[in-house]
């Protein structure tokens, strides 16, 4: 989207309120949605409850095309379409919700930060093992990535998936990587997350703000989704502050309006 | 005692130990590591095909890869970040991930996709520094290996092209220096008196914009109004890498001399003592007999007389 139509949009964002009709769409939750789809979906839905923003999560098997920039999830919201967690962000900050209105320059720079060495490990990591990893590509990714679809298709679909995602690792340096590598920065990439949590309720103690809810969306995923292997949720599992910070994250956002 | 360790890297130029980000970050990280190593440039060399830069190599192990190498000097216990707590080496990764997803691919953009930049500066760079058959075929190859890592990464669609990323990169640059310039303050490195391993990729990114002599680059521009992040370059440059001052860094120069204004004022004490003692000595009735010397001039010469 060009800076213009970027501006654009959030002159027209300011004008209407947020409405009761605005929906969430996803691929199909029980036998499609990967786990790095699973995890920025639920960052963003992670994200509107905390701003307090009503969203109705609405499946379809062909979300990946109805998205403007192709990827996962999106939002419709009045007569606009914004997808991913960036652009989300600014869209609601038009509309006058922000989490982050609290913090100085200073904290803006660590949360940003913070956000980057999450879309650069985590996300990367979970592509990485779904993609590159042959034994979970064969079982599981092919397979649930082109079930809304017959044959020859699905196959077709699949594959040119998965090797548009190997070119990207190798242009990103990852290409030569193995799994335990990549294992070993998923833990790095915990580590860090735990120090910086510390003891504190969120990352910038009392408020919740975007970083909690991208946090969230894949640690939260992480843990709950079976994998070929559970080498991946066992190396979040050894941070306790992280899982209670899930739970915490679970129960304050997403257990009252389930029950 | 480990074995010598020897850096590939892009040679040097506009001011620089190295034009090439990474290349420079390993440069500046080794210097405040204090690791010896030597440098080798790859340049008019038929490695400016083949190897990947920078690349070090030590006895018969070759790392490659900035951060790969950084973890393979700390374990040769040359580490810059060992004051750094917990917490600061957790914001040092989340920084050097800011730096990479956000001002990497605008700076890709600057020196090898823009066409103004590309034919006036970064071609015939590349090109006059690399052997006679090569010099048509390396600046172009790292062109387009730059400007398919952008679409890789940043395109929106599998088909879109340049030109449609191009505004959301350069915004995202911005907002990343803006950021890094935020944090910066007015301190002289990232944490504390002493650099680390995010000075040195700071310094890495950052450098290469300041100093190059672009024709058109509106992050260069905007990176002349952040004043604190050129002055953090000029100083490393001048207290790192200037030409006058080879050996030690300055903050060991001065920790030197202040322990040796130390050690001539506790000589000169010590030698006030032993004359006075001396005196004593001489003035005490044994003594009285001999005739009084002429007092040597040096304290070692007179702590070894008996007394």
């Amino acid at each position: 989207m060009s800076l213009a139509a970027d501006a654009f949009v959030s002159q027209m964002a300011a004008a209407e309120p947020w409405p009761e009709s605005a929906t969430l769409y996803q691929p199909l939750k029980e036998d499609q949605i990967l786990l790095s789809e699973c995890a920025s979906s639920l960052a963003v839905q992670a994200y509107l409850r905390m701003c307090g923003l009503p969203v109705q999560v609405v499946c379809k098997a062909n979300a990946e095309y109805m998205s403007p920039s192709g990827k996962i999830p999106f939002i419709h919201v009045g007569n606009q379409v914004v997808s991913e967690l960036g652009p989300i962000v600014q869209f609601t900050k038009a509309k006058g919700h922000s989490l982050s209105e609290g913090l100085d320059d200073i904290q803006r720079a660590e949360m940003k930060a913070y956000m980057e060495l999450v879309n650069n490990m985590l996300l990367t990591a979970e592509l990485y093992i779904q993609w590159c990893d042959d034994g979970t590509a064969a079982e599981i990714t092919r397979p649930r990535y082109s079930s809304p679809y017959s044959w020859p298709l699905s196959t077709i679909l699949a594959y040119q998936k998965q090797w548009e995602v190997r070119r990207k690792m190798n242009a990103i340096g990852w290409g030569g990587k193995n799994l335990e590598q990549v294992y070993e920065d998923v833990s790095q990439c915990c580590q860090a997350l735990s120090q910086r949590l510390g003891t504190q309720p969120f990352f910038f103690n009392k408020q919740p703000t975007e970083l909690d809810a991208l946090v969230f969306g894949h640690l939260f995923t992480i843990l709950t989704t079976r994998l070929t292997s559970t080498e991946l949720a066992e190396r979040v599992r050894g941070y306790g502050n992280l899982l209670s910070f899930c739970r915490r994250i679970e129960q304050t956002y997403f257990e009252d309006r389930t029950s | 005692m480990a074995a010598a360790m020897e850096l590939r890297c892009w040679g040097g130029d506009w001011g620089l130990p190295s034009v090439h980000n990474e290349s420079l970050v390993v440069l500046a990280y080794a210097k405040f590591s204090g690791a010896k190593v030597n440098i080798s440039p790859i340049d008019w060399t038929w490695k400016t095909l083949t190897a990947t830069v920078p690349e070090l190599v030590c006895g018969d192990t070759s790392v490659k890869e900035p951060s790969q190498i950084l973890n393979f000097l700390r374990k040769q216990r040359f580490n810059a970040d060992y004051e750094l707590s917990a917490r600061q080496g957790a914001d040092t990764m989340a920084y050097i991930a800011l730096l990479e997803e956000k001002l990497q691919p605008a700076l890709l953009h600057t020196f090898w996709l823009d066409a103004e930049n590309y034919a006036n500066l970064t071609r015939p760079w590349f090109a006059s520094h690399s052997p006679f058959p090569l010099n048509f075929l390396v600046p172009s190859r790292h062109a387009n290996s730059a400007r398919s890592r952008i679409l890789l990464t940043r395109g929106e669609a599998p088909l879109c092209r340049i030109t449609e990323v191009e505004g959301k990169l350069y915004s995202d640059a911005k907002e990343c220096l803006n950021l890094l310039s935020y944090r910066l303050g007015e301190a002289n490195y990232f944490f504390g008196n002493l650099p680390t391993s995010l000075d040195a990729f700071v310094f890495g990114f950052v450098a290469p914009l300041h100093k190059a002599h672009l024709r058109n680059s509106p992050l260069q521009s905007h990176l002349r109004k952040l004043e604190n992040l050129t002055r953090f370059c000029d100083n490393i440059l001048a207290d790192y890498f200037s030409s006058a001052q080879p050996g030690l860094p300055p903050s060991v120069q001065e920790t030197m001399d202040a322990n040796l204004q130390k050690l001539t004022q506790l000589v000169n004490k010590e030698s006030n003592l032993i004359e006075k003692m001396d005196d004593n000595l001489r003035s005490s009735p044994q003594h009285k007999l001999h005739r009084p010397q002429p007092k040597p001039g040096l304290v070692i010469e007179k702590s070894s007389t008996p007394a």
